[in-house]
């Protein structure tokens, strides 16, 4: 049986030389849970080849009904995208509902990266639109956390008491594999045993506006609100990971050549001495794509975790499953997910 | 091998690095009146701004450091491996703002985060990600960088944070502070809260090199609080505080300047103070203690790479500016070495930078003077 364990990467604070770079193709993290909670999909679409049976769940609540899920207690101030991060979350636990709280100090080796764009844009526009026609005694101070840009991991990890490293990232359409990306570079620079990340975007009215303002739009292809989680560890770490996560890899709109962000027209350059879709520079047999085609709509800056989390369950059937998000504005990033094999 | 700082660009209030510098030294205090919104319409009347106009400030406040930062490092994103880390607390929410008041968005919405403005002043860039960290960005940001550098990932990382102030985050400050508050006076018994600066800062990290670059990046820790959403912990900080001391491998007693985060608010700075004084216990006598926030104001994202860059000055030069705004120490700062009143000359070589946010997000530098 081929094993894709390697190595243990050694903590950068313990060597005198260099950190370990990821060779091209080895896997940077393993996949220890995942979920998805997208409202109103029910069960992946039937025509995805190598489902596991298990696509039909438990549906999804929406955010207003997340005290299903969560139990009522501290929901109350939280925007739709935090409280389907804090059910997405939740369910990759494996927590039964309105399962109590964890209690006690903060775990410090188990850190939080969350993608999102869209998450607190209607609670900013909305505080400026009192403060306009009522002036600043229309706020209150208990929305302060409501309007900085990282609410959401800040709450995941004080829901959960995670109490490591805690990164929000919300670089447009990428943002989801960014943060795969450096939840990889969490695991493999030892400043984590565990990263939960999650992806999550609301689809109310000002994020819908701003979302079709892109550049990068894609016409039939509307904002969707939803939330994925991957709970990640090292890949030589214990236990039988549902899958591995290859590096993530910036590419072009095609898959092959690179595209820096922010320029539509970008010429190539180079991409990490990388072949898309390759592992040790051995061209694989085209592993499927799971993108944007896959569901409908558009989760934007939670797709990257959303469409990793899809591919985690097309591995039955398949040895690789290549995952895509990105726009034409935005750029594209890609990563290849290999079964554990052990 | 230890990565090192190879070059810095910053914009404050008081304009340039160099301007920035040479007002920190006077003991200059930037606050002046809002121009972009008043005391009427948000609660706050007062803050540290750039006096410039137009949308998108904070992204051509990091497009300019770029450019700047780049070219004083002789760093080519054609040439080399170079990938960018953006903090920030806000990024473009001003905008976002705008649009909902205006009942129209007017303009690309990939624009609320960096990876444009960078990469129109970087061609070559491999990727740029925006992080949205709150206060600490910039100094999360920093972390991942050199870990980037150190594995071997990226050649050299452009790592920046900026921020322009939002209304709706300026309607919360006014919101807590305990009484209007005219300028921020970090460690001060009559701190009445902080107020917002506008600013930008950009380093670039590399692996070390012959020439030293301008400061050896020795280490930064990270933590979470993962107990309140605004309020800062002692414990989560003191968990940052140590993670940077063991990556780096320098004892308490090495350190010989703390840049603090030292907001001015009664919560942040006895906590900090706090910690301060448990870290260094022990320690005789102890290092020198500065802030910049009384100065150029508070920067949000920007404000940890604005400490970074002053530290890496007070390295290289041996000069510790004073705490603009300190005039009689609070009680629970009174066993710290607080710089007060003129620059003192004090040749540190170990500087540690401290840096805490919303969401109790804490990123401590350490840095070693190359000369």
């Amino acid at each position: 049986m081929t094993t894709l364990r390697h190595v243990a990467t050694p903590h950068p604070a313990a060597t005198a030389g260099l950190g370990p770079r990821a060779a091209a193709g080895e896997p940077v993290a393993a996949v220890l849970a995942a979920a998805l909670h997208l409202p109103g999909v029910d069960a992946l679409p039937a025509d995805l080849p190598g489902a596991r049976a298990a696509t039909v769940e438990e549906p999804a609540c929406p955010p207003e009904r997340a005290a299903d899920l969560l139990g009522r207690k501290g929901l109350l101030a939280k925007e739709p995208a935090t409280r389907l991060a804090l059910c997405a979350v939740h369910r990759a636990l494996g927590l039964p509902a309105k399962a109590p709280r964890r209690t006690g100090p903060a775990d410090p080796r188990t850190a939080v990266v969350v993608s999102s764009n869209l998450g607190n844009v209607a609670t900013v526009g909305d505080i400026a639109r009192r403060l306009r026609d009522g002036g600043p005694r229309e706020v209150g101070p208990l929305e302060a956390p409501n309007a900085s840009s990282n609410v959401i991991a800040g709450a995941v990890a004080i829901w959960f008491r995670f109490g490591g490293p805690n990164l929000t990232v919300c670089s447009g359409a990428t943002a989801g594999l960014d943060a795969i990306w450096l939840a990889g570079l969490l695991l493999r620079t030892g400043r984590a045993d565990r990263v939960v990340v999650v992806g999550t975007e609301p689809d109310d009215a000002q994020a819908r506006a701003l979302h079709a303002a892109r550049r990068g739009r894609a016409d039939g292809r509307p904002l969707r609100a939803g939330a994925a989680c991957l709970l990640l560890g090292p890949v030589d770490g214990p236990g039988e990971p549902l899958g591995l996560l290859g590096p993530v890899r910036a590419v072009g709109a095609d898959g092959a050549s690179p595209a820096a962000p922010g320029s539509i027209d970008a010429s190539p350059g180079p991409v990490d001495g990388a072949v898309p879709g390759s592992v040790d520079g051995v061209p694989p047999a085209a592993p499927r794509l799971v993108d944007d085609a896959v569901l409908p709509g558009d989760h934007y800056g939670a797709a990257g975790v959303v469409h990793t989390a899809v591919a985690l369950r097309l591995l039955a059937g398949a040895s690789a499953v290549r995952v895509r998000c990105g726009d034409p504005a935005d750029g594209f990033r890609e990563l290849t997910v290999t079964g554990a094999g052990r | 091998m230890p990565a090192t700082i190879t070059a810095s660009a910053v914009r404050t209030c008081f304009g340039d690095g160099p301007a920035t510098w040479a007002a920190l030294l006077r003991g200059d205090c930037g606050v002046a009146p809002l121009e972009r919104a008043t005391a009427e319409q948000v609660g706050v009347g007062s803050g540290y701004p750039i006096a410039d106009g137009g949308p998108f400030r904070p992204s051509r406040w990091l497009a300019d450091c770029v450019r700047e930062a780049l070219a004083a490092a002789g760093v080519d994103p054609r040439r080399q491996r170079v990938v960018s880390l953006v903090g920030t607390g806000l990024r473009e929410s001003a905008e976002v703002e705008r649009a909902a008041l205006a009942g129209v968005v007017d303009f690309p919405a990939e624009r609320l985060h960096f990876g444009g403005a960078v990469a129109a002043a970087a061609p070559g860039v491999e990727r740029v990600v925006t992080l949205a960290n709150a206060c600490s960005a910039g100094g999360h940001a920093l972390a991942l960088a050199q870990d980037l550098v150190e594995t071997g990932d990226a050649d050299a990382v452009l790592v920046g944070g900026t921020d322009g102030s939002t209304a709706s985050m300026l309607a919360m400050i006014g919101r807590v502070a305990s009484r209007p508050t005219e300028r921020v006076r970090p460690f001060d018994a009559d701190r009445a809260g902080v107020l917002l600066g506008d600013g930008a800062a950009v380093l670039v990290v590399e692996r070390e090199r012959g020439d030293g670059g301008l400061a050896r990046l020795l280490a930064t820790g990270l933590s979470c609080d993962a107990g309140h959403e605004t309020a800062p912990d002692p414990e989560g900080i003191l968990r940052a505080v140590r993670d940077a001391h063991e990556r780096a491998g320098r004892r308490p007693d090495q350190i010989d300047l703390v840049l603090a985060h030292g907001t001015g608010t009664a919560l942040n700075d006895a906590t900090e103070a706090h910690v301060l004084a448990e870290v260094f216990a022990g320690c005789a006598p102890g290092p020198l203690v500065t802030a910049v926030k009384g100065a150029v104001g508070h920067t949000s994202g920007g404000s940890a790479l604005l400490s970074v860059a002053v530290a890496v000055e007070a390295l290289r030069t041996g000069q510790v500016p004073p705490i603009a705004g300190l005039a009689r120490p609070a009680p629970e700062a009174a066993g710290l070495r607080l710089v007060r009143g003129e620059a003192v000359r004090a040749d540190p070589r170990v500087a540690q930078v401290d840096a805490f946010g919303f969401g109790g997000l804490n990123a401590v530098t350490l840095l070693e003077a190359v000369r």
